[in-house]
């Protein structure tokens, strides 16, 4: 894997962007931290593979919408495809933000992360020493 | 060992004022109610002119209250609440004012009727009735008696249109501070009472909860798991239909929908709030796309909306711990003083409330009840 110094952030190249085709995940381990890593339906997204409640893996969460804010009564879908919650519990984290949807102080941690020039690039804040590929489960 | 009294000393009350959640008034004799029942409705029931008590003990004619199922073995009506004259323990409105609010220096004693067991009898036509008549004798008889006696007014659960009739009817009056709905099988949360909420928070009258109906109108299921065998099993699981209901109020979405409308729970004790409180609050982190209209954390729905009788208090063993506990939730706002006279199961405020700092005795006594009935 190679990085890249830019301003304020390093650029970590994860894999080959054909290695990572909508519906398909990976786990980057970078300096000892596991980064979840998915590309869905061409939106790639990336986040701390532990839950911050309990501990667990995130690369196990299910990616779907949400119940969106409502009236008592109503139940309006949203956000489809924006939202991972975790395989323990299920708490919702919005994959943009990194956010919990219950409260803006819960976060899972999340990356900013593209695709440049046919690999998946990954931004993180300092020079790490060690990044590699965690091997996982795949059922999703 | 000699003790000296120093002269001229009394006892120094810190807090101002106090209000009883829970007094509870009884009918001397059943007669005193008929004057205020429609003739339809004695008809029915058997009752004043219409009596037929032959074969009562045959489950014929006579009418007869549903029952609680469950006797205390000892007393239900405190012996030392009996009047001078020898009559039932809180049948007499004066006689009731000089034994406890002259006694312990009341600023507001709400009544909540003594047979309340009524409002979910099986025909809501007469349950209708029934509680309307039951409020008026409890307006005339002891509201107009004395200016500290408050009343809740007392509707059917189980026809909301019959409520919302009588509320529109007598819940403009400054003696009625709350209204007292009852427990059946239709959790509180529920859409059937959300046209009954609405009416309340339009009057500002806060819905009370207080145990009468569970495990013996025909409506209303036995506590939670099947019907308890003794009275003290029976007694203690009260607590258990309180966390039920606010756990259903918090769910479907209530307090949103009616963000100024209080709901108290009084005889259902407190110290199980901080489980309901956690529990709750941990599964809608996890679960709350099931409610999307449950838009904060559940605990602050409860500490804004719910307020809970104090009595009858938990004992802890370490008497401090109580207060530690209230802490621990910030239950301090939420709590309200109720001495259940002359229920065998009161509190006396001087002693229940012993450990309990000063600022807290305060919101306890006066603020709390203050703050969430009309008042
Ligand atoms: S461990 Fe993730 S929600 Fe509990």
């Amino acid at each position: 894997m190679e990085t890249m110094q830019a301003s304020n952030s390093v650029s970590v190249v994860v894999c080959a962007a054909e290695n990572l085709q909508p519906g398909q995940r990976k786990i980057a381990v970078v300096d000892g931290v596991e980064i979840a890593i998915l590309n869905v339906d061409g939106e790639l997204y990336a986040f701390r593979n532990r839950c911050p409640h309990q501990g667990v893996e995130m690369i196990y969460g299910t990616v779907s919408g949400t119940m969106l804010p409502s009236d008592p009564g109503e139940y309006i879908y949203g956000c489809d495809n924006q939202i991972v919650s975790c395989p323990l519990h299920g708490w919702e984290f919005d994959m943009k933000t990194g956010k919990s949807l219950f409260s803006s102080k819960v976060s899972v941690g999340n990356y900013e992360i593209q695709e440049i020039d046919g690999s998946i690039v990954l931004k993180v804040k300092r020079e790490p020493k060690s990044v590699s590929l965690k091997n996982f489960r795949c059922s999703h | 060992m000699e003790t000296v009294l120093k002269e001229n000393e009394v006892n120094q009350k810190v807090e101002k004022g106090l209000i009883d959640c829970d007094v509870h008034p009884y009918l001397a004799d059943f007669n005193e109610l008929i004057p205020y029942l429609e003739e339809g409705i004695q008809k029915h029931m058997n009752i004043g002119r219409f009596e037929k008590s032959m074969l009562s003990n045959m489950n014929a004619g006579a009418f007869t209250f549903p029952k609680a199922r469950y006797a205390n073995p000892n007393h239900v009506l405190r012996l030392d609440a009996i009047t001078p004259e020898g009559g039932v323990p809180g049948s007499d409105p004066v006689f009731t004012a000089q034994d406890l609010l002259d006694k312990h220096q009341h600023t507001y004693g709400i009544l909540n009727i003594g047979h309340g067991t009524m409002a979910g009898y099986h025909n809501v036509e007469i349950a209708a009735g029934y509680t309307s008549g039951s409020n008026d004798w409890l307006y005339d008889r002891w509201v107009l008696s004395d200016p500290r006696f408050k009343m809740t007014m007392s509707v059917t659960p189980v026809a909301p249109d019959l409520a919302i009739e009588e509320i529109k009817r007598i819940g403009h009056k400054p003696g009625i501070v709350g209204i007292n709905l009852q427990c059946i099988n239709i959790p509180l949360g529920k859409r059937h009472f959300w046209p009954l909420y609405e009416i309340a928070q339009e009057y500002n009258l806060p819905i009370v909860l207080h145990p009468d109906c569970e495990g013996t109108a025909e409506y209303a299921p036995p506590n939670a798991v099947g019907p308890a065998s003794t009275y003290a099993e029976w007694h203690t699981s009260l607590s258990l239909i309180a966390q039920r209901q606010i756990a259903s109020l918090v769910c479907e979405g209530v307090f949103e929908k009616f963000p100024n409308l209080k709901f108290n729970f009084i005889e259902y004790g407190f110290s199980w709030l901080p489980s309901l409180m956690w529990r709750l609050d941990k599964n809608w982190k996890a679960l709350r796309s099931e409610m999307p209209w449950v838009k904060k954390l559940p605990s602050e729905y409860i500490r804004s909306n719910v307020r809970l009788g104090t009595q009858p208090i938990e004992e802890s063993f370490h008497p401090k711990d109580i207060v530690q506990l209230i802490q621990m939730v910030k239950a301090e706002d939420m709590l309200l003083f109720a001495s259940d006279y002359p229920h065998w199961d009161g509190d006396e405020r001087d002693s229940a409330f012993l450990h309990f700092p000063d600022d807290l005795k305060q919101k306890i006594f006066y603020d709390n009840a203050k703050n969430s009935y009309r008042l």
